[in-house]
């Protein structure tokens, strides 16, 4: 499977990049933080999956902003500035509507940055990130995903065991039933009987012993620290300017926001460099990827 | 190694007053800080508030290794039950599995189990905004099966109660949970009307959930249990 340069960093990285980008698109609700936010996740979506993103953006997402946008006005009546009145005689305002176009930004965004998390952010990298904190439930978590596929296996092979001893299943719905309830049962007296053999492995392996070290895949190299560090950088900007409420909107009852100076400016441009940091990355590695191609 | 009796259910009383405090601050700042708009932040302060003392408790119980891997596979199967049914909307035995773990471990490992289940399968059906709030209801449906039907010794609880129990679990509870879950996450202002047309839209696909998870308490939860049972029984689990 074809993985993006920004999935080889490490995942404290990656996780970091996530929550901060989602923090502050569902706190910030400004105008520009959300477009910002929007436009990088589209980019994002569309470096990860190709035209398949771009089927996903347009076709689910942006019907979804067109109808929350559209539900704001129609159910909020808050604002002073009245634009035409309903049939029902409620005012429709132009403070609703702003609000209800970028709040439906803002969840869309928020969507796409969970489309991308769901490539970026595999399980394997969630179980070494709540590994040090929660030591037992990340061993849970990832005996369960170990085990899901072998219970999948154990099912079809359990049935043509069963298809093969007992008589051929017939059309009828029961007997099909019947099969599928005895294959179950099967596999699931097998799962808790191997269950207890690897309780067992693990014992006499030494589980729970003190002094015990866990491998990981994962290193924390000197780029990752970089990374790192510049993304809690853009971050911090980005919410000072925030905190500063150099970047400040209001919506009602009447929209008002600040005149743009150095800080807002800056926190914008932060904001937008932590937002497409994963595209650059790519764009980076693409680039050097074809220099090195063109000396060979 | 499971704390015997009462000194359990205080330990789990505490954690539910102290989710009890710290939720009505959540509230508080959420409301005083980022204007009474911000609801899904809230709401999500709510859950992980809800659920950390829960895995904290887990983790210092320092469960044995049986205990640990029985309870991963009852989630495993939960998921691969949750999988095996993607092709029909709602009709899935997940919360049913949670339910039966709840009742033969107990509340707390049915919490984690249910909110595990919904974790893990989430990775099939994709993360998002939801997945706290499936892991919590799930998780509140595994704890309460558990507070409500768990026995010590294993006695096999009465199916008619746990499957009203099941049901209207699911349709309340889950229903309303995720529900409301849904116009947080969609509506750029969240009034009661909106969660009221929310709760009206979803009652269906509740409803269905529900009988599902009926359903599959009826088929499942007495082989389950005694196929567990033998498990313990067998190697001398849990005790």
């Amino acid at each position: 499977m074809h993985r993006d340069a920004f999935y080889s960093v490490h995942p404290a990285v990656n996780m970091a990049f996530f929550i901060f980008v989602m923090l502050i698109t569902c706190l910030v609700l400004h105008p520009v933080i959300v477009g910002i936010s929007l436009v990088s996740a589209c980019a994002y979506t569309v470096v990860l999956k190709g035209r398949k993103a771009l089927v996903f953006d347009l076709c689910l997402v942006l019907p979804f902003i067109i109808i929350v946008a559209l539900m704001n006005p129609l159910f909020n009546h808050e604002g002073v500035t009245v634009l035409f009145y309903l049939w029902n005689g409620n005012a429709v305002t132009k403070e609703a509507v702003l609000y209800g176009l970028v709040s439906a930004c803002m969840f869309a965004a928020l969507i796409m940055w969970f489309y991308c998390l769901n490539s970026v952010m595999t399980a394997d990298k969630y179980v070494y990130l709540f590994g040090r904190a929660i030591p037992t439930l990340s061993l849970v978590f990832s005996m369960v995903l170990r085990f899901v596929p072998r219970i999948f296996k154990r099912i079809s092979l359990v049935s043509r065991a069963q298809r093969s001893i007992a008589p051929p299943m017939g059309k009828s719905a029961v007997k099909a039933a019947r099969h599928g309830m005895s294959v179950l049962s099967v596999t699931v007296t097998w799962a808790l009987e191997s269950a207890v053999n690897i309780s067992d492995s693990m014992r006499s392996r030494g589980y729970g012993l003190k002094g015990r070290t866990s491998f990981s895949i994962f290193r924390f190299e000197k780029r990752d620290a970089v990374m790192g560090s510049l993304l809690l950088l853009a971050f911090a900007l980005s919410v000072w300017a925030v905190a500063a409420k150099r970047i400040y909107f209001r919506f009602y009852p009447s929209i008002k926001t600040v005149p743009a100076d150095a800080l807002c400016v800056i926190g914008f441009i932060a904001f937008a460099l932590l937002c497409l940091a994963p595209v650059l990355v790519n764009l980076k590695e693409n680039i050097l990827w074809r220099l090195l191609k063109s000396k060979i | 190694m499971e704390q015997t009796g009462n000194k359990s259910r205080l330990r789990l009383i505490l954690s539910l007053v102290t989710a009890g405090i710290v939720v009505p601050a959540v509230i508080a700042l959420g409301v005083s800080v980022w204007d009474d708009r911000r609801f899904y932040i809230v709401s999500l302060l709510i859950i992980v508030a809800s659920m950390v003392p829960m895995a904290l408790r887990f983790e210092r119980r320092r469960p044995a290794a049986r205990e640990l891997v029985v309870l991963a596979a009852m989630i495993a199967i939960g998921v691969a039950a949750r999988a095996a049914f993607y092709m029909v909307p709602q009709f899935k035995p997940a919360v049913a599995i949670a339910i039966v773990t709840g009742v033969a471990f107990g509340a707390e490992s049915g919490f984690i189990a249910g909110a595990m289940i919904a974790f893990v399968s989430n990775f099939i059906f994709g993360q998002g905004a939801w997945t706290p709030w499936q892991m919590e209801a799930m998780g509140l449906l595994g704890l309460l099966g558990g507070l409500i039907f768990h026995r010590r010794d294993g006695a096999l609880p009465k199916l008619l109660p746990l499957c009203i129990f099941g049901g209207l679990g699911t349709l309340v509870i889950y229903g309303l949970i995720m529900d409301t879950s849904t116009v947080f996450t969609t509506q750029s202002s969240v009034s009661w009307e909106l969660l009221a047309a929310a709760y009206a839209s979803g009652f269906v696909f509740n409803v269905i959930h529900a009988a599902a998870t009926v359903f599959f308490l009826l088929i499942l939860a007495r082989p389950l249990l005694k196929k567990l049972n033998r498990v313990r029984v067998k190697y001398g689990l849990l005790e």
